[in-house]
């Protein structure tokens, strides 16, 4: 068993460099998927924390009118909390508003000191689990007495989360096609590295060597393929990493988004597994067919 | 074969060459090492290469395969090594059906079974010593045992001397004698040729038979198909000759062509 698996890995390395330029053509096909596959992911994973970030600031703002009783608030607090869909509620009193309002703007501060009372209504801030709930606390708040007007922050906010959805769909639909694209492309390289080796694989049969032994020298091949072509890529990546982190914190620049560690990672991950998977899956394809008989 | 050594046969009685009768009607001490029952081959395009096909090949028999082109001799050699199936009849290997074996069977047979070709089929970028070493890593050997084997294999076609030089450094002869030890090194009951001297000069061409016929008194049985008549006639060996599929002749110690 170790001398077949040695065996096997030792005609893998052997085939890659004696047929270097097949297996030149077949990872630098594997770098071009890889790099584009990476690109998507990353372009994926921001959207993915831009929706998500978006999603999770959707919040229903309800004006209070001046006449509501401290028992009138704290029935519609209890109210709230109750929903399903609400997942914080905040009381923003009219003191606190007015506070609030002059540590923002503090040059038209004193102009606020000079009014004879605080025109500043007091509030609910009510944070949703997720976007969708938006509707039902809104109306629900509607309804309520004490409740003078509810912030219409609906369009905005749902344009913005379709579009992302949009964007996101798409993504995935390119990745499908590009990935396909390149499998075929890969496999077929593949495909011509085993051709160019029939003459071996026709000899290997006459001379009775089991299909095991004919068979995982390619896989492991296609597997090397991958692996280089994943450590070009990673390097790669490595080495624009720099260039591309600025790019993405500009262009996510409103996002409080400190994934790239996470992201650097699994994208490394996803481009190693992705690699030698469809070397292995192609190696496995183009041998079949000699096989078979 | 118990030993592959140059000059050393095997208790195997030969019969009378002079006899003229059907070999078939002759008695064998048990099991022929090849048999073909009634069989036919017709490819997927419709093409009959071999109609009715029945002969025993006992064992230690020297045959040769003739007949003009296209009649069916690497066909009937295609379906001995299971590399295509009989459409209908048996093939029958050392007792064996070959239409019956399991796949993963297959190439345990084929190690039975040593076989060249008028193109050599010889590895360009290895040695002589690593292409019929080849055969051995291939079929899972362990590496203390190749060398020897290769050692033993070359002088057995004399070779030993050439053992580092690549195919593209030989002269055809050494090549066919290449592709010779790599089909014994797995000490085969069956040795097949086919057209061995197609490619080579009558002088060379003399040597590789001189060559299977010292493989075939260390007992191995031959099975040649071939298209050169001087050897043949000369040799007065067993002749089989299909026409269009069929086996129109099958001769002791007969030359070439029919001499009625
Ligand atoms: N794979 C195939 N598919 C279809 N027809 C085939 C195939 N192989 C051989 N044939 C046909 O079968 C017939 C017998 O072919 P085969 O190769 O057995 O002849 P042969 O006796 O070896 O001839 P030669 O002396 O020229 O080598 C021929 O008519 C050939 O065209
Ligand atoms: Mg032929």
């Amino acid at each position: 068993m170790i001398a077949f698996v040695a065996f096997s890995l030792r005609r893998a390395w052997q085939g890659f460099w004696r047929n270097g330029l097949m297996s030149l053509a077949a990872t630098a096909s594997m770098v071009l998927m890889l790099v584009m596959l990476s690109g998507l992911v990353i372009l994926l994973s921001g959207l993915d924390a831009t929706l998500k970030y978006v999603e999770s600031e959707v919040e229903v703002v309800a004006y209070l009118k001046d006449s509501a009783t401290p028992q009138d608030v704290s029935l519609l607090q209890a109210d709230l909390k109750a929903m399903p869909q609400v997942a914080s509620v905040t009381y923003v009193s009219k003191e606190q508003a007015l506070a609030d309002f002059q540590t923002r703007q503090p040059d038209v501060a004193n102009l606020v000191n000079a009014l004879p009372n605080n025109p500043l209504p007091a509030s609910f801030q009510i944070g949703l689990r997720d976007a969708g709930g938006y509707i039902d606390v809104a109306t629900f708040l509607r309804s309520q007495s004490p409740v003078d007007t509810v912030q219409d922050i609906k369009k905005t906010v749902s344009q913005m989360i379709s579009v992302i959805s949009v964007l996101r769909t798409g993504g995935i639909a390119v990745l499908a096609i590009v990935g396909l694209t390149v499998l075929f492309i890969i496999v077929n390289t593949i495909r011509l590295a085993v051709v160019a080796r029939a003459e071996e694989i026709e000899i290997m049969r006459l001379v009775g060597a089991s299909d095991a032994f004919i068979r995982w020298p390619f896989i492991f091949e296609g597997a090397l393929v991958g692996l280089l072509g994943a450590a070009i890529t990673i390097g790669l990546l490595i080495l624009v990493q720099a260039r591309l982190a600025g790019l993405l914190s500009d262009f996510f620049e409103v996002l409080p988004v400190q994934a790239s560690a996470m992201v650097g990672q699994n994208v490394a991950l996803i481009v190693l597994g992705t690699g030698v998977g469809i070397g292995v899956l192609g190696s496995y394809l183009s041998v079949r067919s000699y096989l078979r008989r | 074969m118990s030993s592959a050594s140059p000059g050393s046969t095997t208790g195997t009685p030969r019969r009378p060459e002079a006899a003229r009768s059907r070999p078939t009607d002759l008695a064998t001490d048990g099991l022929p090492t090849l048999a073909l029952r009634g069989v036919t081959k017709t490819y997927p395009n419709g093409k009959a290469a071999l109609r009715e096909v029945n002969l025993t090949v006992p064992e230690g028999d020297f045959v040769f395969l003739v007949g003009p082109s296209g009649a069916g001799k690497s066909t009937l050699i295609r379906l001995v090594i299971r590399e295509e199936l009989a459409t209908k009849g048996k093939v029958i290997l050392e007792g064996r059906d070959l239409a019956r074996l399991k796949r993963r069977e297959i190439p345990r047979i084929r190690r039975r079974i040593g076989i060249v070709f008028q193109d050599f089929k010889l590895l360009p970028n290895k040695s002589v010593r690593d292409n019929v070493a080849f055969a051995l890593e291939v079929t899972g050997t362990p590496r203390s045992r190749i060398g020897p084997a290769v050692d033993r294999v070359l002088r057995v076609v004399g070779l030993s001397a050439q053992a580092d030089q690549r195919p593209g450094e030989l002269s055809g002869g050494e090549q066919q004698r290449t592709a010779i030890a790599r089909a014994l090194v797995h000490d085969p009951r069956l040795f097949i040729a086919d057209e061995p001297t197609g490619n080579l000069d009558p002088q060379i061409s003399w040597e590789i038979i001189q060559l299977l016929l010292r493989i075939n008194e260390m007992g191995v049985t031959v099975l040649m198909a071939t298209h050169n008549a001087e050897v043949v006639t000369a040799l007065r060996k067993r002749v089989i000759g299909l026409e269009d599929g069929r086996v129109v002749r099958d001769e002791m110690g007969a030359a070439y062509h029919r001499e009625d």
